[in-house]
């Protein structure tokens, strides 16, 4: 449009009289305007303002040139690079595998024997072990393997199944009681058949299990050999691989006050450790099992 | 230019107009494509919706409030496919109304959660958190113990069916006898469950108890749900590694 | 209130009352328990409250007619009070909120204290209880004072300030009892929802109508800021909002956007709260007090004119950065973090005419602690907003983004600039409005001026410590290519950092329940009317 000569349009003007006042801190005129008492300085544009709108436009064009970023309707502008965020994600999964392949490959193989001798393999290995531990197992046995309130200790050198590496692996990845195929089974079935009485005297015994070995002939006795021996032991030792656990050493995983020993022996147990097959890769699971075979190895250490 | 404003400002209705205008243009451009480009949400052949005791799962974890500590979004960055596991992608949330991304990780990730955990962990967990993980800051939820109310089950199904999840009228019409039967896996109604809702739905009873069915029940039912409703972001992790 | 109501405004008054009345009843009564049915009692009492002062005063003398010719002050008194009685409610659940944070048990197990319920009555309190009143209360006066015209009628700032207090508490008292749609700073339910927006038509209205009346052919600056943030809002608020009931007597409903379109939609909403609520009002607040308080003329006419389109344009399309790497797709978050780069040129245009403003009245900021208010205000708005664009772009969200980086960030916008700037603008109108030269005590300013700015400090600096040791410790690691830490390692490590963000929060709530008494003892000591009361002398029409 063309600009009008009459000063009284001028933006900024008085619209009465075409004066500007002038500021008498900064030497700027004001618009004009007064609002209640509020007026405006009529400064021009800073330059520096422009600068920095053009720099960062120019930004964002070369960025919209490069990358994904204009819908076109069906379809979007797909950039110079050609990036896709979830290619680049599994590419860089991939480089950090390749990064610990020197190390982490050892552990696809089963040889656990010698893995677990080589010191060097073992001290590049172990960090990764335990934290693999912390964000996956620790959360029911402990951050050091301690156990928790129906879960087993891990650290204490006794085990339902086996201490040996290639048992624990199998464990950690079919799990026991799990929703895998393959799973371990093992379940401590419910004895409510049972006299109140004398699921009471076998409770009796159980607990004072850790004290002293059972005494024969007495009628808990009995009881224990005819329904608990076959897998907890004759006595009650555990150790027959079967997922029983061992009664005599106080590293129950429930609890061996009387009460909760009867609570066992009436609804049975069925605990359920998950099965890691598809979350963790073979190789961890090789080395958690190391790991886990030598947490009892390090709290004996510690014990001494 | 300046001129023009100059005058705009004189028009309060005009300054609506120029305000309406310059601030739609933006969400115009980037929300209107998301419903027209194809490839935005691929839905895999096996998606399931969630059966109608995880749906109530979902509405206790909304009215807790978890969301506020919790995400449900593995980005995709390397380290967290090395963390959480495969990234998560637009298509597992399609059913999702509203979706729980969330924004803030005071605890983990859970997009990946389901299966990684026992039942019986889950139960002591919310109950007291610091009885399993003694570092924890999360907050105990004991009340969970309380009957579940279905009466908006069913209700609950038919506006989602509404809204695009597919739902049919089977389902709705069973959805707060499934949810009782989910929870009870001897029960007559649980092949039901499976039959409507395909075979790796869990039927459990989630909280140990059978004979209730608890807000437990619902919340771990959801939570073992979480990451399983489809395989395919497992597939694209697993398409790389030939 | 009601003497500044003619009858038969008083007598149409207690018309809406009974209606209100009846919409608590049918609530009540169709919902018959649970959230819906106790937020129709809510409802039904406010109606009878209402309907008892306005009943018992309804044949009281007429106001005097010369109140025509001046401003209506009373709605906004009533604001301020409403904004420092939801300051105090929503800093204190933000100080409780922070604690079980670094102390879980600190408040026992029942389902209303829990974290994940507490939370959201704290942003909801605070951003819309807080904020939203002192955005309404001061617009009504910066409304009038800059069209030099009354408000457009008597009942409507009432209705719109009553009703948006009504929604505030349904809010907040629905995620205590466990209603909530889980959107973020849109949790309300879907009636609550409603409602809200029958109290935005209403204020809009009320706004133009007003507006309509001025007697000064421009519009200021601060009313464009002020009609931005009501239009956006309106249009964030119902696309975001749009769901389905459960049941038309249930407080229960499912959004009608899913998974990523969702996803979108609530971050488009989400940003853009901050774009439009806790940032566009309030610097049509910063327009208005800060000439006011510093006597000094706006700098640059011109940069109102850049920064306030930019704002306005710019600020729409970055929502998207709130969701980078996330599985809405690439193009998407390329346009949230360049559009979030761009707009750091208006909104630092912004913060350097607020600065530069204060050329030549710089020994008032060094005296006057309502001034300096502003003044470290306008500071942090320039600082959060260089903290949003920075970490906007996509590799450093990478690292921020879940992270109490962004609590942060967060905090530095809103104790450093919204409260500051809010209470900048308190100190300024409080005496104005009670007739009187200052503040009941200009020491306890001083106070809370510390109080404020070392609460905000320790807050942000902990928390930007917090999150990028977060950050850094989720994706760090090890020489052997293993990542080093575990999740519940990072969870130990953010101890010592909760603890000081609570003890900053509690500095500041202190400050905050300073400012409180401080209003209260001047306003009771009310020297008479507004100092700047008549208007002046209408032209004929
Ligand atoms: C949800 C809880 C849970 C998690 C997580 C878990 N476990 Fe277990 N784990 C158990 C339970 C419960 C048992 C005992 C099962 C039973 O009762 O028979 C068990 C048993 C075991 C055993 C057998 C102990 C023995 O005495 O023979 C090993 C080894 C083991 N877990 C290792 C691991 C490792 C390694 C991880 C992580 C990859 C892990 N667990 C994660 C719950 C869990
Ligand atoms: C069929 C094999 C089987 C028989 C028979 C059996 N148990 Fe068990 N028992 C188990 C298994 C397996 C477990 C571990 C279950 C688990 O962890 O979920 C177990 C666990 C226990 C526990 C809990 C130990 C702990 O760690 O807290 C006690 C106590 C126990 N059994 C006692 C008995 C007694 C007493 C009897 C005889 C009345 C008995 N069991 C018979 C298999 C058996
Ligand atoms: C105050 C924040 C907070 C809230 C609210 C919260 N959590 Fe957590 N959550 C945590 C923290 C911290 C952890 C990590 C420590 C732990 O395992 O307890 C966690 C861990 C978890 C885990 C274990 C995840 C894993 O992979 O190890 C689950 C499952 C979980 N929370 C579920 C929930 C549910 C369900 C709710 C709501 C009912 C909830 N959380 C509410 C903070 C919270
Ligand atoms: C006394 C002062 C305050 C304290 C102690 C405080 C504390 C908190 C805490 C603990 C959180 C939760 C963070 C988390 O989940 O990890 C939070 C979140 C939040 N607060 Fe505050 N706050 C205060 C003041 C304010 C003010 C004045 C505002 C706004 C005007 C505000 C707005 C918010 C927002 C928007 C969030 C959500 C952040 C997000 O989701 O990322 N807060 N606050
Ligand atoms: C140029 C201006 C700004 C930009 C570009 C910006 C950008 C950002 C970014 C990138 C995030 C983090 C998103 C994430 O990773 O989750 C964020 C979060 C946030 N910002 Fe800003 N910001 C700006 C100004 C402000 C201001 C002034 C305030 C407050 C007054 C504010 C309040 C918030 C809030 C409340 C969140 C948290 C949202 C949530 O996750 O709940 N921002 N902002
Ligand atoms: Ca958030
Ligand atoms: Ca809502
Ligand atoms: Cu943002």
């Amino acid at each position: 449009m063309p600009e009008s000569t009459d000063p009284r349009e001028l933006p900024g003007a008085d619209p009465h009289t075409g004066n500007r006042k002038v500021d008498p801190v900064t030497g700027y005129e004001t618009t004009g305007h007064d609002w209640g008492g509020i007026t405006e300085l009529n400064t021009a544009f800073p330059k520096l303002v422009i600068w920095a709108l053009v720099l960062t436009f120019l930004y964002s064009v070369i960025t919209w040139i490069l990358l994904p970023a204009w819908p076109t309707g069906r379809d979007y502008t797909r950039g110079l690079l050609g990036l896709d965020q979830g290619v680049e994600a599994v590419k860089g999964f991939r480089d950090l595998a390749a990064g610990r392949q020197d190390w982490m490959s050892h552990f696809t193989g089963e040889n656990f024997a010698a893995l677990q001798s080589d010191t060097g393999l073992m001290a590049a290995a172990l960090p990764a072990a335990e934290r693999l531990f912390a964000d996956n197992c620790a959360a029911c046995h402990g951050v050091s393997g301690q156990g928790g309130p129906g879960f087993p200790v891990l650290s204490d050198g006794y085990w339902m199944w086996s201490g040996d590496p290639e048992a624990i692996a199998e464990t950690i990845r079919f799990g026991i009681n799990s929703d895998h195929p393959d799973t371990r089974f093992a379940k401590m079935p419910a004895f409510d058949w049972m006299e109140r009485s004398d699921r009471s005297a076998l409770a009796q015994l159980v607990a004072d299990l850790p004290n002293g070995p059972v005494k024969r002939h007495s009628p808990a006795a009995a009881l224990f050999a005819n329904n608990c021996a076959s897998c907890h032991g004759e006595n009650g030792s555990g150790g027959l691989e079967t997922g029983a656990p061992s009664l005599t050493d106080g590293s129950v995983i429930y609890g061996q006050d009387e009460q909760t020993v009867l609570n066992t022996i009436t609804h049975g147990r069925h605990g359920v450790m998950p099965s890691w097959a598809d979350r963790l890769s073979d190789a961890q699971i090789n080395l958690l099992a190391l790991y886990v075979a030598q947490l009892s190895e390090l709290s004996n250490e510690v014990a001494q | 230019m300046l001129k023009l404003h100059y005058n705009l400002e004189k028009v309060s209705m005009g300054l609506v107009a120029a305000i309406i205008v310059a601030a739609s243009i933006g969400g115009i451009v980037e929300i209107a494509p998301l419903f027209t480009i194809d490839e935005t949400v691929d839905v895999p052949d096996d998606l399931r919706p969630h059966t109608p005791l995880e749906l109530a799962g979902r509405e206790i974890y909304i009215r807790e409030g978890c969301y506020a500590c919790h995400s449900q979004m593995v980005r995709s960055l390397a380290d967290e496919l090395d963390r959480y596991g495969p990234y998560s992608l637009a298509s597992e949330s399609a059913y999702d109304h509203p979706m729980l991304w969330g924004s803030k990780r005071t605890g983990p990730d859970l997009a990946r959660l389901g299966g990684k955990y026992s039942d019986d962990w889950h139960v002591q967990h919310l109950i007291d958190p610091r009885s399993v993980v003694p570092a924890s800051i999360m907050p105990a939820y004991p009340w969970m113990t309380r009957s579940l109310d279905t009466k908006l089950l069913g209700d609950s199904l038919a506006t989602l069916a509404r809204v695009g999840v597919p739902y049919n009228a089977p389902m709705i019409s069973e959805a707060a006898a499934d949810a009782q039967a989910q929870s009870r896996p001897d029960s007559d109604g649980a092949d039901g469950v499976l039959e409507r809702y395909g075979n790796n739905v869990a039927v459990r009873a989630f909280d140990g108890d059978p004979s209730r069915l608890t807000e437990m029940d619902a919340l771990v039912a959801y939570l073992q749900s979480l990451g399983t409703l489809t395989e395919a972001p497992y597939e694209i992790l697993a398409e790389g590694d030939q | 209130m009601t003497s500044t109501l003619s009858i038969s405004e008083r007598q149409i008054g207690l018309l809406l009352s009974v209606l209100l009345i009846l919409l608590g009843l049918t609530m009540a009564a169709a919902a018959r328990h649970g959230v819906m049915a106790a937020h129709g009692f809510m409802a039904l009492a406010l109606g009878l409250g209402l309907v008892f002062i306005l009943g018992s005063a309804i044949y009281d003398p007429e106001p005097p007619k010369a109140r025509m010719t001046r401003y209506y002050d009373a709605p906004t008194r009533f604001g301020i009070m409403m904004t420092l009685v939801w300051a105090m409610i929503g800093m204190g659940f933000g100080v409780w909120v922070a604690a079980l944070l670094y102390w879980p048990e600190a408040t026992p197990a029942v389902p209303w204290t829990s974290f994940g319920r507490l939370r959201p009555v704290h942003t909801t309190g605070i951003i819309f209880g807080f904020g939203g009143n002192a955005l309404i209360a001061t617009s009504f006066h910066v409304l009038q004072r800059t069209s030099r015209a009354r408000l457009a009628d008597s009942i409507s700032p009432w209705f719109v300030l009553l009703g948006y207090n009504l929604f505030c508490l349904w809010a907040v008292t629905g995620y205590l009892m466990g209603s909530t749609q889980s959107k973020e700073y849109a949790e309300a339910e879907w009636y609550a929802d409603l409602w809200l927006v029958v109290v935005w038509v209403t204020y809009f209205t009320l706004y133009i109508r007003t507006l309509a009346r001025r007697n000064e052919p421009h519009i200021y600056v601060a009313n464009w800021y002020y009609m931005a943030f009501i239009l956006v809002v309106a249009m964030l608020h119902i696309v975001n909002n749009l769901a389905l009931p459960v049941r038309w007597t249930a407080a229960e409903s499912f959004p009608v956007w899913s998974g990523v379109q969702d996803a979108m939609v609530q971050w488009w909403y989400g940003h853009n709260a901050v774009a439009f609520l806790l940032t566009a009002g309030f610097l049509g607040m910063l327009y208005y007090f800060l000439p006011v308080r510093s006597g000094r003329p706006i700098w640059s006419y011109r940069l109102s004119i850049v920064s306030f389109w930019g704002i306005t344009f710019f600020y729409i399309w970055v929502g998207s950065h709130h969701l980078h790497y996330t599985a809405l797709p690439y193009w998407a978050q390329t346009l949230g973090m360049t559009f979030s780069v761009m707009l750091l040129v208006p909104s630092w245009a912004s913060a350097g005419n607020a600065i530069a403003t204060l050329n030549g009245a710089w020994h008032k900021v060094r005296d006057d602690a309502t001034l300096r208010f502003m003044f470290v205000a306008a500071v942090f708005y320039g600082l959060s907003t260089f903290e949003g664009s920075f970490l906007a772009i996509r590799p450093v969200n990478s690292l921020s983004h879940y992270t109490d980086w962004t609590v942060g960030h967060v905090h530095s916008g809103t104790l450093g600039w919204v409260a500051m700037i809010v209470f900048g603008a308190i100190y300024t109108l409080v005496p104005q409005l009670s007739g009187r030269e200052a503040m009941a005590s200009p020491r306890a300013i001083e106070w809370h001026f510390w109080l404020a700015v070392t609460g905000t400090l320790i807050y942000v600096v902990a928390m930007w410590n917090a999150g990028i040791t977060q950050g850094l410790m989720w994706r760090a690691y090890d020489e052997n290519g293993a990542l080093s830490y575990s999740f519940v390692e990072s969870v130990e490590a953010m101890a010592p950092y909760y603890l000081l963000r609570t003890i900053g929060g509690a500095l500041f709530l202190t400050g905050a329940v300073i400012c409180a008494w401080n209003c209260r003892a001047t306003m009771r000591a009310a020297m008479g009317e507004a100092a700047d009361r008549p208007l002046a002398p209408q032209p004929a029409e």
